[in-house]
């Protein structure tokens, strides 16, 4: 017999009819996308009715490569906020916003110093939503490093990591590690001085990893060279587009598998140690995945976009940029992340060997093998009296540690220097260029003299009001260096030039661009190598566009 | 726990030749990793990084003694003359010594400042003599420094900075040079590492 084309098509409209055998092959169809689920029962999942029997709902689950991931019923127990406040779900999902957001981003980014930061600018400036997806992609780095923090501290708090959840926790402190390591390569790639200085001193810090040889050959392979340059840019956006985000999905599925493998825990005076809740849930107790997980799941993730989102349209959020790369001036006051801050402020403490290295690596091995040195067979609070206490003692030091590690602890340089950088600094806005560019009255306006600023311009007022409490603050005579360093009738002059006149529609000649230039004077000054002058200045330029009164 | 799975048998071939398998596999990967460390280390080494920088005679570029030390930004270091007054604040060694900019705690550019009289480092904070002497901060040494070669105007050598460790003046302050038609020269391929805080206070360590 000779092969008829479209057999069962003519079987079945010969059978049913032309619009019921679409309507059936379409079912068809969507029956094999969803491994189980035909039109009616997606719909009845939509409904929230109550699933038939056999429960067609548990064959995506056995069926499909996605749905497997995720267990078919969880625990009625933890679909609450509570124990879980959703941070493990969370985090997963502001990965997924950083792989979105950071893809977009790798379009119109080469990762060469002189490009970079141009391509910064470019996404700033000239492509549409680019700014935005840089936000995004920002603050969703920063989420994720709170998010994953807490995930871990609600761990802890809870005793989830007790047996038979050992290597679950093991597998978590890793993806702790990862989540760092990305956020941290992902800071050297706007290429500004931020950037630069930031990572310099992080890579330093593997300079002190023991013994020297060791140390210097571990700076060299991540810096790809004696200082921070092309080759060191190209290792960090490979580590931070490729490796890390590779390791991180590796252990994200390692982690999750063991999740489901064992089932969430249940809140601690629900679930005994070395209990296995993944199987033994009876009927009443389990929440099908579908549809009263995902739903719930949705929803929060709804709200996290919400949260992503609206900080930075209301403009509330923006990612900074500071300068292009220097690499031969060091911003006063070069900080690290906030989330670095720790560290930043041991490194204060002495010697970089021990603070940077060794004492961080102590501490990530004490964490990964916690769940094995924990011998407490209890997951209850009451019982748990000293491991609490020892989490909340820790959470303490940590925010001491980042407290020193903010600028004002133990780097005092110059009192002029100082404040010189407190009201304009060289990187981000400060209170002077803050001032709105039709109050920047041209004129040198002097600390000694402040009634003489114009009444319409009170922010240029209280700036100079907030530079006089500061100058007059300053000790005048300091003993520095074992030597006596005197600062007598210290005050400060805001010197404001027009540097460009345009005509706006009207064809009046109109300010444009001004320059502003901060000297600090006392009677002793040394002559300032900038401009040849007594005293210590700085100097900036301020546009009609720039803008910074609005924060940005 | 005495059941026959702990019991002792005899490798057969077949379990012997997979050892063997496994453990030439295993060293087949380490040598592949060894490969790519090799791969991946930057093609760069040491005295490469750096050169001969002539500075100027010493009519036009010798900074006056004591005064505040000469920045040379392009070439990271700070050229600095140091006389009576900071070598009594410092190591006690008078002279001429060639500064590398970058602090020796974690790589930022420290900056002189005049109204205290001494460097700064902008990032953690450490202070340091115009000679380089530590003075506080979380420093672990003093400054390195680059080698100083003063050679007359034929380019013959006159003066050098020591650079064998260990040795007597090992990095230490070169003698100003009388002559003003002597000509200085940095040589930023050299960096001098003093091996801890005030090496050059309580006498010089042999």
């Amino acid at each position: 017999m000779t092969p008829e084309p479209f057999a069962t098509w003519r079987r079945m409209i010969k059978e049913h009819g032309l619009i019921k055998t679409v309507f059936l092959r379409v079912d068809d169809t969507v029956t094999r996308i969803t491994t189980g689920l035909n039109i009616n029962d997606i719909r009845s999942v939509l409904r929230g009715d109550p699933p038939g029997k056999p429960n067609p709902r548990v064959k995506p689950h056995t069926e499909s490569a996605i749905f497997h991931i995720w267990p078919s019923f969880y625990h009625e127990a933890v679909t609450k906020f509570y124990p879980t406040f959703r941070l493990g779900m969370l985090s997963t999902l502001l990965f997924f916003v950083e792989i979105m957001t950071g893809l977009f981003l790798m379009v119109y980014y080469t990762p060469a110093p002189g490009v970079a930061y141009d391509n910064m600018l470019k996404i700033l400036s000239n492509v549409p939503m680019g700014q935005f997806i840089r936000d995004m992609h920002r603050l969703a780095a920063e989420f994720m490093v709170v998010a994953v923090w807490l995930h871990m501290g609600r761990t802890f708090l809870t005793g989830s990591y007790k047996k038979p959840r050992q290597f679950t926790w093991a597998t978590g402190v890793i993806l702790l590690i990862i989540t760092i390591a990305l956020s941290y390569t992902g800071y050297l790639l706007p290429w500004d001085q931020l950037a630069y200085w930031a990572v310099t001193i992080g890579a330093s810090m593997a300079d002190a990893a023991p013994p020297p040889e060791v140390g210097k050959a571990v700076a060299l392979l991540l810096k790809g060279g004696p200082d921070l340059g092309a080759a060191g840019l190209l290792r960090f956006y490979l580590l931070h587009v490729f490796a890390l985000p590779l390791g991180a999905i590796l252990f994200i599925f390692v982690h999750y598998y063991k999740v489901v493998r064992h089932g969430h825990s249940l809140p601690p005076e629900m679930e005994q140690i070395g209990e296995d809740t993944a199987r033994k849930v009876s009927q009443d107790k389990r929440v099908p995945f579908l549809p009263d997980v995902l739903t719930n799941e949705l929803v929060w993730f709804g709200i996290l976009m919400v949260a992503l989102v609206v900080p930075i349209a209301l403009n509330i959020y923006n990612a900074p940029l500071e300068h292009a790369a220097n690499p031969s001036s060091t911003p006063l006051h070069t900080v690290a992340p906030w989330y670095f801050l720790f560290i930043q402020g041991w490194l204060k403490l002495g010697d970089k060997t021990f603070w940077g290295v060794i004492f961080p690596t102590i501490l990530i091995g004490l964490l990964l093998l916690w769940p094995y040195l924990d011998y407490n067979p209890s997951r209850r609070y009451g019982d748990r009296r000293i491991a609490l206490a020892a989490m909340f003692g820790v959470i303490g030091i940590f925010v001491v540690s980042s407290f020193m590690g903010t600028p004002g602890f133990a780097v005092v340089t110059a009192p002029q220097i100082e404040i010189g950088h407190e009201f304009m600094p060289g990187e981000q806005v400060g209170p002077i260029r803050a001032i709105p560019f039709d109050q920047m009255k041209v004129g040198t306006w002097s600390t000694q003299d402040l009634a003489s600023i114009p009444d319409d311009a009170p922010q240029l007022k209280a700036v100079m009001e907030e530079l006089a409490a500061a100058t007059a603050a300053v000790p005048p005579v300091q003993t520095v260096n074992d030597k006596e360093v005197r600062y007598t009738n210290m005050y400060g002059e805001l010197t404001i030039t027009e540097a460009q006149l345009a005509k706006d529609s009207a064809g009046t000649l109109k300010p444009t661009l001004k320059q502003l230039v901060l000297g600090v004077h006392w009677d002793e000054q040394p002559i300032d190598p900038t401009n040849g002058q007594p005293g210590y200045f700085v100097f900036t330029f301020v546009s009609v566009d720039s803008n910074y009164s609005s924060g940005e | 726990m005495a059941d026959s799975g702990m019991q002792f048998r005899n490798v057969s071939r077949r379990e012997f030749l997979n050892y063997v398998w496994a453990g030439s596999l295993a060293i087949f990967m380490a040598a592949s990793g060894g490969a790519m460390l090799a791969f991946a280390m930057p093609r760069f080494k040491e005295g490469e990084f750096g050169g001969m920088y002539t500075v100027g005679t010493v009519a036009e570029k010798m900074p006056a003694a004591d005064a505040p030390p000469v920045n040379y930004p392009d070439v990271k270091f700070w050229l600095v003359n140091i006389g009576p007054e900071e070598a009594a604040k410092g190591g006690g060694i008078q002279g001429l010594a060639a500064m590398y900019k970058v602090c020796v705690h974690l790589g930022c550019l420290y900056a002189w400042v005049d109204s205290t009289v001494r460097f700064e480092c902008p990032c953690h904070g450490s202070k340091y003599q115009a000679d380089g002497t530590y003075i506080e901060g979380p420093a672990p040494r003093d400054l390195d420094r680059f080698k100083v070669v003063i050679t007359d105007g034929q380019g013959n050598l006159k003066y050098e900075t020591v650079v064998t460790n260990a040795s007597p003046g090992y990095g230490a302050p070169i003698p100003v040079p009388t002559d003003s038609s002597f000509v200085i020269k940095v040589d930023t391929g050299i960096k001098i590492e003093m091996g801890k805080r005030h090496y050059y206070q309580g006498g010089q360590p042999t």
